[in-house]
């Protein structure tokens, strides 16, 4: 089963917690792709560091612009405001921490 | 490499450290390029500052005006103001009359439209003879999500008549910022075609801003006439 990671910058004026994250993008999913999308895409947090609030999130190949979007309409986790912003795309996770901005 | 353009980012120009947050989120998201919407009259040295805040989180930056009129003599008396003055000019269609209007003038570079307010919508009356580009803003979207069935039928208009579509996040605050691949993925949730969709937020707006920044140079004349100057024994 092929999947594609994704670096996820999370920008909030309070900390907010991986599971909150996770729910809240499943939510997010499961809003605008029902639930045969969510289950498509079937998105795994791979890890989440709480001291830079990034996250990686893996996701089933083909389906990383559907998991884009459903991250792109995400404001709030919980009352918390958040900007979550993909940084970068790879097939591997090693390939996530090259090129790293 | 592709360059990225977030066509409307709108500072709000009271609040320094939301502009300047917002300014690195962009930076981080992977632009190149922003136009930021800015009052007609605002004084120079806020310009200024803005412009630096803009520039040192490396993004190179265009000025915006957008144009929210009720009436065609409105709209006409400040493109003629105002065009010279500003790198793009939009129009924010309040009613149907201004929207053809602005949809037909070449002067306008973009057209929008408030998706919350129904009362003006993108039709194939505007479709068919839509000169400027057509922006999705992202922000209306995150705001109200039923406003989505509205975006993909406008999106499905503009395809059919090809016109130019640009997506960008209309960005108020940090908190509306997102990375231009995310904006083509909405893009593509909406109906724009595949292949297409990453054009939106590169080669369309920035083929906007370059042809713009060629129009206020002082050897343009008009489309396809330029003064060449003969160059000097000196040079």
């Amino acid at each position: 089963m092929t999947r594609r990671y994704l670096r996820v910058r999370i920008f909030s004026s309070e900390p907010v917690t991986g599971e909150q994250f996770l729910g809240t993008l499943t939510a997010s999913l499961q809003r605008y792709f029902g639930e045969v999308g969510l289950s498509d895409v079937n998105p795994r947090m791979i890890r989440f560091d709480t001291q830079t609030s990034e996250a990686i999130v893996a996701c089933q190949k083909g389906r990383e612009d559907q998991l884009q979007a459903a991250l792109a309409l995400i404001n709030h986790v919980g009352r918390v405001e958040v900007a979550p912003l993909t940084v970068r795309i790879s097939g591997t996770i090693k390939g996530l921490r090259r090129r790293s901005r | 490499m592709r360059k990225y353009v977030d066509l409307h980012v709108i500072p709000r120009i009271e609040d320094e450290d939301s502009w300047r947050h917002t300014a690195q989120l962009l930076g981080i998201a992977g632009y190149s390029a922003v136009a930021l919407t800015v009052p007609t009259g605002l004084m120079d040295d806020r310009l200024r500052s803005l412009r630096r805040s803009f520039a040192d989180a490396g993004l190179e930056v265009f000025l915006r005006a957008d144009f929210a009129c009720s009436g065609r003599h409105d709209l006409l008396k400040l493109l003629r103001r105002f065009r010279r003055l500003f790198d793009i000019i939009s129009v924010k269609c309040l009613n149907h009359a201004v929207a053809l209007v602005a949809a037909r003038d070449r002067r306008v570079d973009v057209i929008f439209f408030d998706l919350p307010q129904r009362n003006a919508w993108f039709d194939h009356s505007i479709a068919n003879v839509c000169r400027a580009a057509f922006e999705f803003n992202l922000r209306p979207l995150i705001e109200d999500a039923s406003l989505l069935s509205i975006a993909m039928r406008q999106v499905r208009i503009a395809e059919e008549h090809k016109v130019n579509i640009v997506m960008s996040s209309g960005c108020t605050s940090p908190a509306f910022v997102r990375a231009p691949a995310q904006l083509s993925a909405v893009g593509s949730m909406l109906g724009l075609d595949r292949h297409r969709v990453r054009e939106t937020v590169s080669l369309i707006p920035w083929s906007i801003l370059e042809k713009n920044v060629e129009r206020m140079s002082n050897e343009h004349v008009e489309d396809g006439v330029r003064v060449r100057r003969k160059r000097s024994s000196n040079d």
